[in-house]
């Protein structure tokens, strides 16, 4: 289909250029296209040329026809050959001295190649601009840097300077001579004998890797994110149901130690993060030390990973569950009935209260900035929440330790107010205030 | 009112859509061959999977690159005064450590050198899983250092010429050697960090050769031909040794026909923590 629409386009370059015909296909081998070609008027002898090059272009439409069909080549929008005009002094320029670095000349380039052709201008310093696929003939020998865009560059016979193609292929005939450097941008260099005394180099267009996910639209991209909310939402559930079931005293320890130590459980979980990673090392050097110690480390690495990871999802729970403590209370105090108070219930309005940032996230993530702040929020208190909880779980030793759950009340706290509205049984009377030896004695409550 | 916010609707839902994903580019390199007879090949290769090989002897050097454009640029400058070639990747910063699938790490690089030219060859690898086979090209000295890799460096023909040195430095990697007495190396360092090595000595031995072995955590597996004369000059900290089949001398083990073996290859070992294991080849 292309070679026919590339015969029409030469047959309708000879009918308007009956008048030069007569230079005809002989052009490529015409000594006059020794020097850079810089006339600005069509001469017969760039008609020629241009017929040239679609025929030349035929010839290798017809040959990539028979090659591997997906060649991205094929797909390329073909221009009627013509040279870019040189610009002005402020207009653009590339240099084709230094092809190192392909990736800056292609950017340069496609920048350029968004330029509609008639006003395409282009300057290249110690050479020329093609627009369209350009043939240097057998007995041809051009001096300067060839810059072909939006076409081949289909070499017989000598350039002496870098030769680049952008979005074309360059195909060095055999006996054709390049003196420089070659590179073909978004297209490749086929050497079919010839001789490159410089560098070869092609780099292809940008292409998304094999696996990429094509990019989900907003409301996608909100349905995932609330599924993956909702889903995290359920899973800290579970495991805060399975953490209430089976060891309901302790996360109730952990859970009070954060609400009455709020900022000591913080700054312990702080510095038990940072200690993380050197206790780890220290465990290890331990270990390494005897041949015992070497066989275990493996299954030390497990446990310490998975004791880390228990203190800072069961902190993050005890968090949770202080949270929906609180509010259940405040809610009761103010007479409103929410069911029986439970841990369970705790967990479900304390995740729920924790998630709340995330759910926001997931709803409005798509906007821009509000969705980053948002995101970063989220991430700010989930972080703070739970170096909390890992603090506390650390305070009170997984739950195990009460000191800084505020169970024990210092006897100073043991007003007549207090005492009246408190049932006596279990007090010891010796550890009441004003009896004396009391005084280094803290009141265990729990139980009360 | 209604269709202008419409229309910011539409342009806010279409802004995830324009998020950028990773982009690979594919990149080729050569040069022919003319006349050179000296190559000094410097490849830097920072993450990704790299495959080394001879390549035909009309291309001085051949490279192709798939690698992350966000990430790298190809490198490729020869410098035809001093006949020194750099390839591989730089890395063109502030886009930092950016994975979020495995496809992301699939950069790979493919080179091939010419066997027909001495060849100096220094190889730089991070995060890499390297197969290198060096049989049949022309290595005068070799230096390769690699980081977090995996690397296989193969001669598996001899060398074409005499090998000064070749040296290997690596860090929390995995490298086998094998074939290093195709080699030709008069003088082989090897020096490991922590992980694991292999050094296989099979091959044809045409001088004796001299190896300085450094691995301070990991193991150390020892692959030894049975008619070349090994000595071990030994220091090792916490670190097994099998002695069984070697004569003692101090800290020195001589394998069995020392003496009369015609190609002798002195081993000066350090390790520290680990162990060296000694596997004798027929």
């Amino acid at each position: 289909m292309r070679t026919r629409s590339a015969v029409l386009a030469a047959l309708l370059l000879l009918t308007s250029g009956t008048a030069h015909a007569l230079a005809g296909p002989e052009a490529p081998r015409a000594e006059s296209t020794t020097t850079a070609a810089t006339t600005t008027t069509v001469s017969a002898t760039s008609l020629a040329r241009d017929i040239w090059s679609l025929i030349q272009q035929m010839a290798v439409d017809a040959r990539a026809d028979q090659a591997e069909p997906a060649r991205p080549t094929q797909n390329r929008a073909r221009v009627r050959p013509q040279q870019i005009q040189a610009a002005g002094p402020a207009g653009p320029s590339v240099d084709l001295s230094d092809l190192s670095h392909a990736n800056v000349l292609d950017a340069t380039l496609a920048s350029l190649s968004r330029v509609p052709e008639a006003t395409l201008r282009l300057t290249v310093p110690g050479g020329q601009a093609r627009l369209g696929s350009f043939v240097i003939g057998s007995q041809e020998s051009l001096q300067g840097h060839l810059l072909v865009m939006r076409g081949d560059a289909v070499v017989y016979g000598k350039l002496q300077g870098n030769l680049v193609a952008y979005e074309g292929d360059i195909i060095v005939h055999p006996g054709a001579v390049v003196t420089g450097d070659v590179l073909a941008l978004r297209g490749a260099v086929r050497d079919e004998g010839g001789e490159i005394t410089g560098e070869t180099r092609t780099l292809s267009a940008t292409t998304a890797p094999v696996s990429a996910v094509a990019p989900l639209s907003a409301w996608a991209l909100t349905f995932r994110r609330v599924a993956g909310v909702l889903g995290v939402f359920v899973a800290l559930a579970a495991l805060g149901a399975g953490l209430a079931a089976f060891g309901r005293h302790n996360l109730q320890v952990v859970s009070d130690t954060v609400s009455h130590n709020f900022g000591r459980s913080f700054v312990t979980g702080l510095i038990g993060q940072i200690l993380l990673l050197p206790t780890f090392g220290m465990l290890l050097v331990g270990l390494l030390l005897s041949v015992a110690g070497i066989l275990l480390i493996p299954f030390a690495v497990v446990v310490y990973v998975l004791l880390v990871v228990v203190g800072i999802v069961g902190g993050y729970l005890a968090v949770a569950h202080a949270m929906g403590e609180a509010y259940t209370r405040r809610r009761l105090a103010q007479g409103i009935l929410l069911g029986t108070p439970s841990s369970y219930r705790f967990l479900v309005f304390g995740l729920a209260a924790t998630m709340a940032l995330w759910a926001a996230w997931a709803v409005f993530g798509w906007v821009p900035v509000a969705g980053t702040l948002i995101r970063g929020a989220a991430v700010l208190v989930t972080w703070l929440l739970a170096s909390a909880g890992f603090g506390a779980a650390l305070l009170s030793r997984a739950g195990i330790r009460e000191n800084f759950a505020g169970r024990i009340i210092p006897p100073e706290a043991l007003t007549d107010e207090y005492l009246w509205a408190t049932p006596q049984f279990g007090v010891p009377a010796v550890r009441r205030p004003g009896t004396g030896s009391s005084t280094s004695a803290r009141t265990p409550t729990s139980g009360l | 009112m209604g269709a202008r916010l419409g229309a910011t609707a539409l342009l806010l839902l279409g802004l995830p859509g324009t998020l950028a994903g990773q982009s690979m580019r594919d990149f080729t390199t050569a040069r022919q061959l003319h006349g050179e007879d000296r190559l000094v090949t410097r490849l830097d290769f920072a993450a990704g999977t790299l495959r080394l090989r001879p390549g035909t002897s009309r291309e001085l050097y051949r490279m192709r690159l798939a690698y992350d454009a966000a990430r790298y640029a190809p490198v490729s400058r020869f410098d035809a005064g001093t006949g020194e070639v750099r390839l591989g990747l730089a890395s063109v910063g502030g886009s930092g450590i950016r994975v979020s699938s495995r496809s992301h790490l699939e950069q790979r690089a493919s080179v091939s050198l010419s066997p027909a030219v001495a060849l100096s060859l220094d190889l730089t690898l991070g995060a890499v899983e390297a197969d290198i086979e060096l049989g049949g090209l022309r290595i005068t000295d070799l230096r390769l250092q690699s980081g977090a890799s995996r690397t296989a460096v193969a001669f598996s023909r001899p060398n074409g010429s005499r090998c000064g040195a070749a040296v290997f430095e690596a860090g929390a990697a995995e490298l086998t050697l094998t074939g290093i007495g195709n080699s030709r190396c008069e003088r082989i360092v090897f020096t490991g960090g922590v992980g694991k090595a292999v050094l296989d000595l099979s091959g044809a031995w045409t001088t004796d050769a001299e190896l300085r072995l450094k691995m301070t955590v990991g193991e150390l597996a020892l692959r030894l031909p049975r008619d070349v004369g090994i000595r071990i000059r030994m220091d090792r900290f916490l670190a097994s040794f099998p002695t069984e089949g070697w004569t003692r001398q101090g800290t020195t083990y001589l394998s069995s026909g020392y003496a009369r073996a015609r190609r002798h290859v002195d081993i000066e070992l350090t390790t520290t923590l680990g162990g060296v294991s000694v596997e004798w080849l027929p």
